[in-house]
């Protein structure tokens, strides 16, 4: 991207990349937006990639 | 490899989305698995035509594996 | 996406936003980085893992999981021996990529942006809690988030459950329900919602384990409310989980075992021992949510939570900032990933007129034509991955007997073909040596076939001319003591690539356009609400309503649990719709035909009664479903029969009128009547707030009253819980009753008699009550012939069945139609109108594009070879295939844009008339054949 400062227009961000933040970012891209998803530590996934199973299903979570 | 003893040949139809997602995580985990298998993916296991399973014997496989 | 970054300010209004970050240095170049491990072999320090919650050691130089995305490590300055004391950098000569850089200082970013999505997540509960129960005083006490590392099969003790006081596997086990919820000592009042779930699953999986062990769970009610979610509980009961309605007070460790002391509802204290005790403790609002807060200018809730309205329940008190998932009150999975997909509706308003500005197009070269013609020139390229393929397979030897190989016009190895340079390369050397298909073997396809598909199109070449061998994942790393075995399967799987990839075509790349529009089916709050998202993100739409007015399951309803009028919320609602000029409303009307798919769909719509019925064609490219349900009459507890008994619904109507003994002396209420196991399998989910609703009335029109709630689990999840304290404050008794014991409502006369065991005081009670108010379930309107008319599943209980029930809980199986409200399953006004803009996001998806992309590895027909037998579309789980007429015969056809490649239609064809873009059965047969090639050369 650069170091020059990109403008971006019609930008959201989002606060979080745990399920919810994810998902969001996701579809606000599938919408048609730039989206920024920030998150406080290396890795995005929240507590959820923390899971082994799922319930009621016991899918796996990853 | 020792002509004794028995390594059979084993042919393996991997569904993208389930088994060989596994077998995927199965390496990153680093699990280690006799190396017998020659492995196919496809999208599901639903692509395996009966057909190819009897190619399989055939072409000298001992067993055919399918995981979906 | 920014990780490793701290939000700092907010500055400006909705639509005009400034975020400024602090992105705080992880000392490893990302780009470079190549996720192998190599690093973390050499470094020295430990490091306590929080990813396994500090079950494990990890190093200051490490990656969370292998899946972890960016898959870049990191090193956590906290305890690296050189950024805390200067020396060591063991890991930078290690490093192969050269990705280790320790001059990185932390970066201010800011950022424009038009709107704000808060989902920071929950906090956990503080140690101070969990003292009570032994938790940090004996090391057999864990918290469930530990546990769920422990019981983990790629956890840091690969699934096997010990006790860490003597490595011993637990024979007895209990949960404790509750920890840090519903406990004021705490100040949470609220229930966590997910911790009875987390629980069962918890102990369905340690059962897997191990069936003998034997498990406890201390719980207050198991609330278990969720779509499906009671028939785990039962199955956990089956299975001999043992369910003890009781308040634990302590936990003591007593010589290696641990003793319970708790007070079941008898009020009796019972004491027993356990050799390891999970606290299923609940979810807190974010450590950082009054940092958030004070940044954002947001308002909390009192228990921190972000603070929302029932009928606004993702919107912050701040225009321009929604809030989805946990930080607006404790929630699953499913529901964070609907908060979510709603927040993204809410947000995409703001931003409207931004809409597609912020994306990139890319552009590629004009695509060379490869046909039949021309001669087959595959490259293989092998791949090292640094040392993690190369220190066990024989690389060189792999590319030279590549060489050999027929077709094969070029071969060589890369030391990470993945890296930017080899890319380059890679292009560089299609386009030098005129290859027509690639072969690659590297690491696995589902992570990196994208990236080399990409760098086809960058030279030129379709992307579907590629194949990719996994010589990492499933082959080094799998069998790292066996190098020779290791080389043989990686030649071999290059072998039978080389083979496909000699009779792969290209694939074209196929988009349909799309009918902008949507078709909402009900017009009750569910679908009104999806129909205004839409319109405001600029998509018309047409709601279909069976009935002669709209508002559905809203015109029975008063007010919400907080007090809102639902009447007023109706009418804004309606007075919207009315306005909205990409809005009609058809009322008395039904769908009665359907065909196409999405983006592509055209509906018949018949309105009027049978004699006088108008039809109408509607082309639309998607479909909400918002069918709603009403209330279920059980005919039981003489409900019907005597005029004492009456519905929740009808006592709140009752309530709201003017009569003066409307809330009379004494009244008993009936929870769960005809639900969870009577009529109804599953729990309504509503039916305990419904009754605190009305309870809290009645004590506010009439003090005095007696009410008496008989019940089997109170189910006030989240904030709801604080309604059912208040009740209990103002003296209304809940007694519980157990299945097989049930209530016996009679009546004589004008009077209506309840019989019913109290389980608090242990005797038979028998009273004639004023008003005997039962609790029944929801049952969703019809869904039969919709589910016909769409091919869309139903549930057992024939609600509709959603595509996942975690990961896509609003999209159904058929591609292009969503569901929202009571026809996906039980559920309060709130979480319908979360669901309702979650499906206008999702509906809105196909639309914003203006076509669809179709995915080339679709089923194809070959219409030579079809007889019309029409064995692939009774087969077809997607209706992505239908039969047609061509010149007066019946021929199958694939409707791509629906397909979603399982190629069971081209396993069941007869006469091997259909195929599979990418697998076809002429590639699949010669990878056959070029497995079985081997065979003969080892006996050779």
């Amino acid at each position: 991207m650069g170091k020059a400062m990109i403008h971006r227009e019609g930008a959201v961000m989002i606060l979080g990349g745990g399920i919810a933040g994810i998902q969001a970012a996701l579809d606000m891209t599938d919408l048609g937006y730039y989206v920024y998803l920030v998150e406080k530590s290396p890795a995005v996934g929240g507590v959820m990639a923390q899971l082994d199973k799922t319930f009621p299903t016991n899918d796996c979570s990853l | 490899m020792s002509d004794n003893e028995f390594s059979p040949k084993i042919l393996g139809f991997l569904c993208n989305w389930c088994c060989y997602a596994a077998a995927d995580a199965a390496g990153v985990s680093r699990f280690q698995y006799p190396p017998n298998m020659r492995t196919i993916r496809v999208m599901c296991t639903g692509r395996v035509d009966p057909s190819f399973i009897l190619k399989g014997f055939l072409e000298g496989a001992d067993a055919i594996f399918t995981g979906g | 996406m920014i990780t490793n970054a701290d939000f700092l300010a907010l500055e400006g209004e909705a639509g005009d936003y400034t975020a400024k970050l602090n992105i705080r240095p992880r000392y490893i170049d990302a780009d470079a980085c190549t996720a192998c491990g190599l690093c973390t072999q050499y470094c020295p320090k430990h490091h306590s893992d929080s990813y396994n919650e500090g079950l494990s050691i990890t190093r200051p130089i490490h990656i969370d999981y292998a899946q972890a995305v960016p898959a870049t490590y990191y090193i956590d300055p906290s305890s690296c021996m050189f950024l805390q004391h200067d020396t060591c950098q063991i890991c930078v000569p290690v490093c192969q990529s050269h990705a280790i850089n320790f001059s990185q200082k932390p970066e201010a970013r800011d950022l424009k942006i038009g709107a704000v999505i808060l989902s920071p997540g929950f906090g956990k509960i503080a140690e101070s809690t969990l003292e009570k129960f032994s938790y940090g005083k004996h090391p057999d006490v864990v918290t469930a988030y530990e546990y769920e590392r422990m019981t983990t099969a790629s956890g840091p003790f690969l699934g096997e459950i010990k006790c860490f006081s003597d490595g011993r596997h637990p024979k007895s086990m209990a949960f404790i329900q509750c920890v840090g919820s519903r406990d004021l000592g705490c100040d949470n009042g609220y229930c966590s919602s997910v911790c009875c779930m987390y629980a069962i699953k918890e102990a369905l999986v340690t059962k897997e384990h191990d069936p003998e062990v034997d498990i406890t769970i201390y719980y207050m009610d198991i609330r278990t409310q969720g779509k499906d979610f009671d028939a785990a509980r039962e199955r956990a009961e089956n299975i001999g989980i043992k369910f003890v309605r009781a308040k634990v007070a302590d936990v003591t460790p007593w010589d290696n075992h641990l003793k319970l002391t708790y007070s079941t509802l008898d009020g009796q204290h019972k004491f027993d021992a356990h050799d390891m005790v999970v606290l299923s403790v609940g979810l807190e609002s974010p450590k950082d949510a009054q940092k958030i807060a004070d940044i954002t200018k947001i308002d909390l809730n009192k228990y921190d939570f972000c603070k929302t309205g029932t009928f606004t329940p993702l919107e912050t008190s701040k225009k321009g900032i929604v809030v989805a998932g946990a930080f607006q009150g404790p929630k699953d999975i499913p529901e964070s990933a609907t908060q979510a997909s709603g927040a993204a509706a809410l947000a995409a308003v703001t931003l409207k007129k931004q809409r597609g500005k912020g994306t990139v197009l890319k552009e590629y070269p004009e695509e060379l034509s490869v046909t039949d013609e021309d001669e087959v020139r595959i490259g293989v390229f092998v791949c090292h991955c640094g040392i993690n393929i190369s220190s066990v397979v024989d690389c060189p030897d792999v590319a030279n007997e590549a060489g050999g190989m027929e077709n094969v016009a070029y071969y060589t190895e890369n030391l990470y073909s993945c890296s930017q340079d080899a890319q380059e390369q890679i292009k560089q050397t299609i386009i030098d040596k005129k290859l027509n298909r690639v072969v690659i073997a590297a690491c696995s396809p589902r992570t990196h076939e994208p990236l080399f598909q990409e760098t086809l199109k960058d030279a030129g070449l379709n992307r579907n001319l590629f194949e990719m061998v996994n010589i990492r994942d499933q082959c080094s790393w799998v069998h790292a003591n066996e190098p020779e075995e290791a080389t043989q399967k990686s030649k071999d799987l290059v072998r039978m690539a080389v083979h496909k990839a000699a009779h792969i075509q290209p694939l074209p790349e196929q988009t349909v356009p799309v009918t902008p529009k949507a078709l909402v089916l009900g017009a009750g709050v569910a679908g009104m609400t999806a129909a205004l998202s839409l319109a405001d993100q600029g998509f018309p739409s047409i709601i279909v309503e069976k009935g002669d007015k709209v508002g559905g399951q809203m015109l029975n309803l008063k007010n919400t649990l907080n007090g809102e009028s639902i009447a007023a919320h109706l009418k804004s609602l309606t007075t919207k719709v009315e306005k909205a000029n990409n809005i009609e409303v058809m009322l008395n009307s039904e769908l009665v035909e359907t065909a196409g798919f999405v983006g592509n769909f055209s509906s018949v719509i018949a309105t009027g009664k049978t004699k006088k019925k108008k039809e109408t064609t509607y082309d639309h490219g998607v479909v909400v479903v918002a069918t709603g349900g009403h209330e279920y009459r059980p005919k039981m507890y003489e409900l019907g029969k005597s005029k004492k008994v009456c519905t929740q619904q009808e006592l709140e109507t009752k309530l709201e009128g003017r009569a003066k003994n409307r809330a009379p002396n004494s009244i008993v209420m009936i929870q769960c009547a005809g639900s969870r196991g009577d009529d109804l399998g599953y729990c309504s989910k509503v039916c305990c707030n419904h009754a605190m609703k009305n309870v809290l009335k009645i004590k506010e029109i009439n003090p005095d009253s007696q009410v008496i709630v008989l019940y089997r689990d109170i189910r006030t999840y989240g904030f709801a819980e604080d309604a059912y304290l208040e009740a209990r404050k103002k003296g209304v008794i809940f007694i519980p009753y157990e299945v097989d014991r049930k209530p016996v409502v009679s009546s004589k006369g004008t009077k209506v008699q309840v019989d019913f065991f109290d389980s608090i005081m242990q005797e038979d009670v028998s009273m004639t009550p004023d008003l005997v108010a039962l609790s029944v379930g929801l049952v969703p309107n019809s869904t039969d012939e919709l589910s016909k008319l769409l091919k869309l599943p139903v549930t057992a209980n024939k609600f509709f069945l959603e595509a996942h029930v975690k990961l896509r809980p609003i999209e159904m199986a058929v591609e292009g139609v969503y569901v929202c409200g009571l026809a996906h399953g039980p559920k309060p006004i709130d979480e319908t109108i979360v669901q309702a803009q979650a499906a206008a996001a999702k509906a809105a998806m196909p639309l914003v594009n203006g076509k669809v992309k179709v995915d080339p590895i679709v089923s194809t027909v070959d219409q030579e070879d079809c007889i019309g037998c029409g064995i692939c579309t009774s087969l077809c789980p997607y209706g992505a295939i239908t039969m047609v007429k061509i010149e007066k015969k019946r021929k199958a056809f694939t409707i791509a844009a629906s397909c979603k490649a399982c190629g069971i239609c081209a396993a069941h064809c007869p006469t091997f008339a259909i195929s599979m873009g990418g697998f076809t059965n002429e590639q699949l047969i010669s990878q056959i054949e070029a497995f079985g090639n081997k065979k003969e050369k080892v006996e050779a």
